[in-house]
């Protein structure tokens, strides 16, 4: 039995942990959820010996500590398994998975992961590179590794994040079995309230640094999320309508793409003014080229890609850049933004020909338009993940005809991300197409026309918003019957 | 800002120069020299007459031309160590220029010093493609180009521009004086190369703090990614801060010829390209210590010259100096971001 009793931390004058107290049973499974900023990650990395708190202790199997060390932590028995499984892509499996245990032999090693995989019903091939696993195959492998470390609670963070359905059922029905069968104690860090209500015996709620609620499950889901944002989020409404779907804004014609990895195509494909198509897939599985390819960071092998009329046999970035076509990457900081620039030269450089009047300019872009209201120095790295988004959104011009942005919520909570669909849907009903990729298939549905499919680098289907459903897309996305669908 | 931060601020500075101080007399302790004598010889070799201060000056022009184009390509991150053989090939650059002519005028030497720049910019660039272009670290293509650029010098030297007779180390044959730069009265430094040295800085300045392109320059340093999204042509911006920095210390060369040498040496650039790398590592790249710190290392080269003779020291005794200068202030930083990090508790 875990207690934490009266923890707090503080980052400078944020409350991230304002003295919390809970207590963990072996044999359960907890869901901890929250908006981002709330405080999840930071008691979750306190428990895991990552952080120090400022005040409190920790009690495990009637021994109190005031703080934990990641290895304390992990002779206690505690594991986390982080959203991007903490392992060494260059390595092999069997390697990965003797990691930060004792030194054993090659042999001691496969046969102790083949009794494991064998025990949880599952299999890996233990010379397999890291590299050419997918991202739940690595969870599952890093979860064994905690287990074989001696790991009796595990904290998972957001582990369905960029999973299939398929394999979110699998890790379920493990967890499920872990806890039941082993006695083990489970917490699932989540922002997907289906997944807590699903899995949890008990819900703990966080909310901008304390813990408001503990509730049992079941219980109604208006309830948790009225704990959780303070008032009932109300779901954007319907999508606005395309106006004139005969209109051609995109065209491509057996355009292949080749980025530095692979190849995608050929593809023939349309899209109108006023379109939002959503793209699913898993990691790797060309959505990423697409993208990049449909802006010109990646090259245009064969074909001709066709915007507002005008053929382009070659897609150089700058000159589509020219014609309107922007493109948002998901990881902002490390590829979109400049960390110690302020918001003003971040205008400055997307906006060379305002130059003159540029704080006027910067007020109406950031401030009016966006309600970015940060001073105009501050540089970007100090920015929250939400003004880091209503940053680069600003610095699209207004008529851009052609958004391709990259996990457009990535980060965000949750009245930061409605913001940015209104203003995304803003666009789209003044002309704007805008193609999107994100990994939670529920905003996929919910803000598309049509949702392109990716599986195995190719791009296996055209699902209209009508027949787009979970299940289908988690099928096509998992590689099952592309036929019915009328592929590009 | 209150004023015990102010204070604190203060101390901090003064806390690299003490530990330097503390350093250097740990070091000239073994080799038996007395460390205030020592500090005393080093100052007032340099500072001590107007004829010592005209030598200072010749050292701070070339010193500070190199740290002053080094500032440009450090903007966008990317260590120009070849300054060294640029500033070799702008010498030879100038010389090269000069060589048909046997006397001449100020449009000479103007195109003299012109071609040192093309000369420096040009060896520049030959690192700048190769690390846009090849992917070579700009580390390891400057210091290979520095040793071919030296190299070049020595073939020159003993081959084609040898001296009618006699080829040795002491360089080919010196200009007619018509071809020299002006000299401040009886001092060995020229108004023109000071004036060179503080356009260059201030030329500098203008372009990194003032206009668009040095912003553009920022932002490729801090995130060549984003410069791609941001249409910012990361490559082509690379290329001009390599070029500039290599004309730069191309002048610094050609300053070298025209009016410290009047000929070229094997040994022209004296090593200011890499006392530069110091220079611009104390002032972490900072426009406004550049100057001072230039100065001050001036100081301590020139003064040096006075060790052998006075205490029977090595001169070289000055690069441990300016060596411990800088560890000093790496150390204070590193030891303030520390305390700092840890009074903040993460």
């Amino acid at each position: 039995m875990i207690v934490l009793n009266e923890i707090s931390k503080r980052y400078g004058r944020v409350r991230a942990n304002d003295s919390i107290g809970l207590t963990l049973e072996p044999g359960r499974i907890y869901a901890l959820v929250g908006e981002n900023g709330a405080g999840k990650s930071t008691l979750m990395r306190i428990l895991a010996g990552h952080t120090v708190p400022d005040s409190g202790t920790i009690t495990v199997h009637g021994q109190s500590h005031s703080r934990l060390t990641p290895a304390l932590a992990a002779s206690l028995g505690v594991g986390m398994l982080y959203q991007d499984p903490l392992d060494f892509p260059a390595l092999q499996v069997w390697e990965n998975f003797r990691l930060g245990g004792t030194s054993r032999t090659r042999a001691q090693v496969v046969d102790k992961l083949g009794e494991l995989s064998n025990h949880l019903g599952v299999c890996f091939l233990p010379d397999e590179p890291i590299a050419s696993m997918t991202v739940g195959e690595r969870q599952l492998l890093e979860l064994l590794r905690l287990l074989d470390l001696g790991a009796t609670t595990l904290i998972l963070d957001e582990p369905t994040t960029g999973i299939t359905p398929e394999q979110k059922r699998n890790l379920f029905g493990l967890l499920t079995r872990l806890a039941r069968e082993e006695n083990h104690t489970v917490v699932l860090v989540t922002h997907k309230l289906s997944e807590a209500l699903e899995m949890a015996d008990a819900i703990f709620v966080m909310r901008q640094g304390r813990l408001t609620a503990r509730l049992s499950t079941p219980c109604g889901e208006d309830e948790l999320v009225r704990l959780m944002f303070g008032e009932a989020v109300e779901r954007a409404g319907e999508i606005p309508a395309v106006a004139s779907p005969g209109n051609r804004r995109l065209g491509l014609e057996a355009a292949t793409f080749a980025g530095p990895k692979y190849h995608l195509g050929p593809l023939n494909l349309s899209a109108a003014p006023g379109e939002m198509i959503g793209l699913a897939g898993l990691d790797g599985s060309g959505q990423e080229l697409f993208l990049r390819g449909l802006c010109g960071l990646d090259r245009l092998a064969e074909g001709s890609l066709l915007l507002d009329g005008r053929t382009f046999a070659s897609n150089d970035f700058k000159t589509l850049h020219k014609a309107g076509v922007h493109f948002v990457p998901a990881d902002r900081m490390s590829q979109a933004l400049f960390p110690d620039l302020s918001i003003r030269e971040h205008i400055l450089l997307a906006f060379p020909g305002q130059a003159g009047r540029l704080e006027d300019f910067r007020r109406e872009q950031c401030e009016e338009r966006f309600n970015l209201r940060a001073h105009p120095d501050t540089p970007a790295k100090s920015l929250s993940g939400g003004n880091q988004q209503r940053l680069l959104l600003s610095l699209i011009p207004e008529n851009a005809p052609l958004l391709l942005m990259e996990h457009p919520t990535r980060g965000l909570d949750a009245g930061s991300a409605r913001q940015v669909w209104e203003h995304l849907r803003e666009r789209c009903r003044t002309g704007a197409t805008l193609f999107f990729f994100s990994p939670d298939l529920d905003e996929v549905m919910e803000h598309s026309h049509r949702v392109l499919v990716f599986y195995d680098r190719m791009l296996v289907a055209d699902v209209p918003r009508a027949q787009a459903t979970v299940e289908t897309l988690g099928a096509l996305m998992a590689g099952k019957n592309p036929e019915a669908w009328n592929a590009a | 800002m209150p004023r015990n931060l102010w204070l604190e601020r203060i101390l901090w500075i003064l806390a690299a120069p003490l530990l330097a101080l503390a350093l250097t007399v740990l070091v000239a302790l073994p080799s038996g020299a007395p460390p205030l004598e020592t500090l005393r010889i080093l100052v007032l070799g340099g500072l001590g007459s107007m004829t010592k201060f005209g030598q200072v000056l010749t050292v701070f022009v070339p010193l500070m031309l190199c740290s002053a184009g080094l500032l440009i390509p450090f903007t966008a991150r990317l260590w120009n160590i070849g300054i060294e053989g640029q500033v070799v090939l702008g010498a030879i650059f100038c010389t090269g220029t000069l060589m048909p002519v046997d006397q001449g005028g100020p449009w000479h030497i103007a195109l003299a010093l012109a071609a040192g720049m093309l000369g420096g910019a040009l060896w520049a660039l030959l690192a700048g493609v190769l690390k846009t272009w090849g992917r070579v670290h700009e580390i390891f293509s400057g210091l290979g180009l520095n040793f071919v650029a030296m190299g070049l010098t020595i073939w020159l030297i003993f081959g084609p521009w040898k001296r009618p007779g006699v080829a040795s180390m002491s360089g080919t044959a010196p200009f007619d004086p018509s071809l020299w730069l002006d000299r401040m009265g009886r001092l060995a430094s020229s108004w023109t190369a000071l004036a060179l040295a503080c356009a260059g800085l201030a030329l500098v300045a203008w372009l990194l703090l003032r206009t668009q392109w040095g912003l553009g320059l920022k932002a490729v340093g801090q995130n060549p990614k984003a410069a791609r999204l941001f249409d910012l042509s990361p490559r082509r911006r690379m290329l001009q801060a390599f070029a500039l920095c290599g004309a730069l210390g191309g002048l610094a060369g050609a300053v070298q010829v025209l009016g410290v040498y009047h000929r070229l040496l094997p040994s022209i650039s004296s090593g200011y390209g890499y006392t530069a790398l110091l220079v611009g590592m104390m002032a972490s790249f900072r426009i406004l210590p550049v100057p001072f710190i230039c100065f001050f290392f001036a100081v301590l080269n020139v003064g040096s010259i006075q060790l052998p003779l006075q205490l029977n020291l090595d001169s070289s005794l000055s690069g441990v100096i300016q060596g411990l200068m800088v560890l000093s202030v790496f150390i204070t930083q590193g030891l303030r971001s520390w305390l700092i990090r840890r009074r903040e508790g993460c």
